[in-house]
């Protein structure tokens, strides 16, 4: 891996977080990590693989009131980086994963480490030092940064040997072992997705989904043209309907989506 | 009355006109820096007042000990969709700029009675319905190795802006009353972008779950590779039961996704090990 390589691979990690952040443009999403380190590495077709990959384990996983996901756009540009290096797509992936599971701890930290601003804008009020208060918030940037950089760093620098090594030793059985997981992995953001949306009120359409695609072959966008007439023909009846059964449709909403995300995002923290 | 109202002086007291120019920055700051602050005791809390600065200055600027109250008021505690904030910070910009420091309680008030429900319309849309049609197609494109539909959500990650301008406007121009225009257009949306979730999501199954068997039945001389019999029944039956598994793992008590993540990589190397799955 060259020099120039690293940088742009850390730099996009730092870049990507602050995106998470405060514009989201996605350039966190691991599908467009992916991509970009693709790019960076001279396969894109790997990064593509390795970022899909890891993008349908995230469907449906936002950040919501400050829980921490597995940091995966880390873990698709090491993944991807990896992968390329040691020429092998199921090693990058199986790399991923952890590297992913584990980083996030560092976005822990850097949300810890962002009260201490939050104290310096509190005392600067007091001291009536506009200026410092502004600051203060801009500086949050610098935990955020570090928590993504120091990883990439680490993991890019270290790590490219033993992984060149364990890519040369492993036996074929065991490849075997690590691509069937990389193609079992979708079905848990599937899954987990499922919970989120409205499964019990909508569940016709999500069979209609699958009945388009697997009896009759119908490409995913082509199936997305569907969903989108679906979908209008249920704004004309929603709009259609008097304000009042809108509101009270609505309600039971609010408590079914609740009871759902129950017990499936209480590890994000 | 719009020539007289940008005399008005910043001390307090109310009634100032805010110009294009302040408005504009109070976007842009949330829009750059929403959450570069976020932390885990004011979470937005920081975010928000720096956003609101332009407006403070404007308001209260001559008027020191009106200016530490109104900074001390934005920050703080405040945690809602990064996205749908835009509009309780119309709604707050024009409040503050007609009240002045009358209006502290209420303005502090009208952010947490705002930042729940804007929370839950902003992620269920934006975060969840929203990342997840976009995120599958991205994904999908992405396995057959084209980048189309990454650069598609990159693009709707910058059209985004419009829809955060839009929701800084209405709050801004109809102030409180923009609480029912928000949530009563926003509620329909959502609905119906679920339904369309839910269809991209059925068709991922089979095809973005790639697994088979791998072995044949052999009777007599009659040789036929299991996978296409399963197939004949169902086609992408096992992904189906996978996700069904996954999704019933999912349900039991104290389970987490990292948890079942890990359960998925340990018996999925071991069935893949043994060479039946593909």
């Amino acid at each position: 891996m060259e020099a120039w390589q690293i940088l742009l691979l850390t730099l996009y990690a730092a870049v990507s977080c602050w995106d998470h952040l405060c514009p989201m443009w996605y350039t966190w999403q691991p599908a467009i990590a992916g991509l970009f380190a693709g790019v960076v590495m001279g396969d894109m077709t790997t990064g593509l693989y390795i970022g899909g990959t890891l993008q349908l384990m995230v469907l449906g996983l936002g950040t919501f009131g400050g829980s921490s996901l597995p940091d995966y756009t880390s873990g698709a540009l090491i993944g991807t980086a990896f992968a390329v290096t040691s020429g092998s797509k199921e090693i990058g992936l199986a790399i991923a994963v952890p590297t992913g599971v584990l980083l996030v701890q560092l976005d822990v930290l850097a949300r810890f480490a962002n009260t201490y601003f939050q104290h310096l804008c509190e005392k600067a009020c007091e001291r009536h030092d506009w200026r410092m208060v502004q600051a203060g918030v801009v500086m949050g940037i610098i935990p955020w940064s570090l928590s993504r950089i120091i990883p990439m760093l680490a993991c890019l620098l270290l790590g490219q040997e033993v992984i060149a090594t364990a890519a040369a030793v492993a036996p074929e059985w065991l490849i075997n072992g690590f691509k069937f997981v990389g193609s079992l992995l979708p079905s848990v953001g599937l899954a987990i997705l499922l919970r989120y949306l409205p499964l019990s009120r909508y569940w016709m359409f999500a069979l209609l989904g699958f009945f388009l695609a697997a009896y009759l072959k119908v490409p995913v966008l082509g199936v997305a043209i569907v969903g989108l007439i679906a979908a209008g023909l249920k704004y004309a009846e929603l709009i259609k309907a008097p304000a009042q059964p809108v509101l009270a449709a609505a309600a039971p909403v609010a408590v079914s989506a609740d009871s759902t995300i129950e017990g499936t995002i209480d590890d994000d923290e | 009355m719009t020539n007289n109202e940008t005399l008005q002086p910043a001390d307090g007291r109310g009634n100032v006109e805010l110009d294009k120019a302040t408005l504009r920055k109070v976007f842009f700051r949330w829009y750059f820096f929403s959450q570069a602050n976020w932390n885990y005791e004011k979470m937005q809390g920081a975010g928000y007042c720096f956003s609101m600065f332009p407006v403070l200055k404007k308001v209260y600027g001559d008027d020191d000990e009106a200016m530490h109250a109104a900074v001390a008021n934005h920050l703080q505690f405040f945690n809602s969709s990064p996205q749908a904030t835009p509009g309780i910070l119309g709604i707050n910009s024009a409040v503050e700029s007609r009240l002045g420091s009358k209006g502290t309680e209420a303005i502090a008030g009208l952010k947490t009675g705002l930042m729940g429900p804007f929370a839950g319309v902003g992620d269920s849309l934006f975060g969840v319905v929203l990342q997840t049609v976009c995120g599958s197609l991205a994904a999908y494109q992405a396995l057959e190795g084209s980048p189309v539909g990454c650069l598609i959500y990159l693009a709707v990650g910058f059209a985004m802006m419009a829809v955060r301008w839009t929701l800084f406007k209405i709050g801004y121009t109809q102030g409180e009353r923009a609480v029912d225009t928000i949530t009563e257009h926003l509620k329909p949306i959502t609905e119906c972008a679920s339904v369309l979730g839910l269809t991209v999501v059925g068709a991922m199954i089979t095809t973005v779950i790639s697994i088979s068997l791998s072995g044949t039945y052999v009777m007599g001389d009659l040789e036929k590779p299991i996978q296409g019999m399963l197939d004949g029944i169902l086609p992408g039956m096992l992904p189906l039961i996978a996700v069904a598994l996954v999704y019933m793992l999912l349900s039991r008590k104290g389970m987490t996704s990292n948890k079942v993540i890990a359960i998925v990589c340990a018996l999925g190397l071991i069935l893949g090990c043994t060479g039946f799955f593909a």
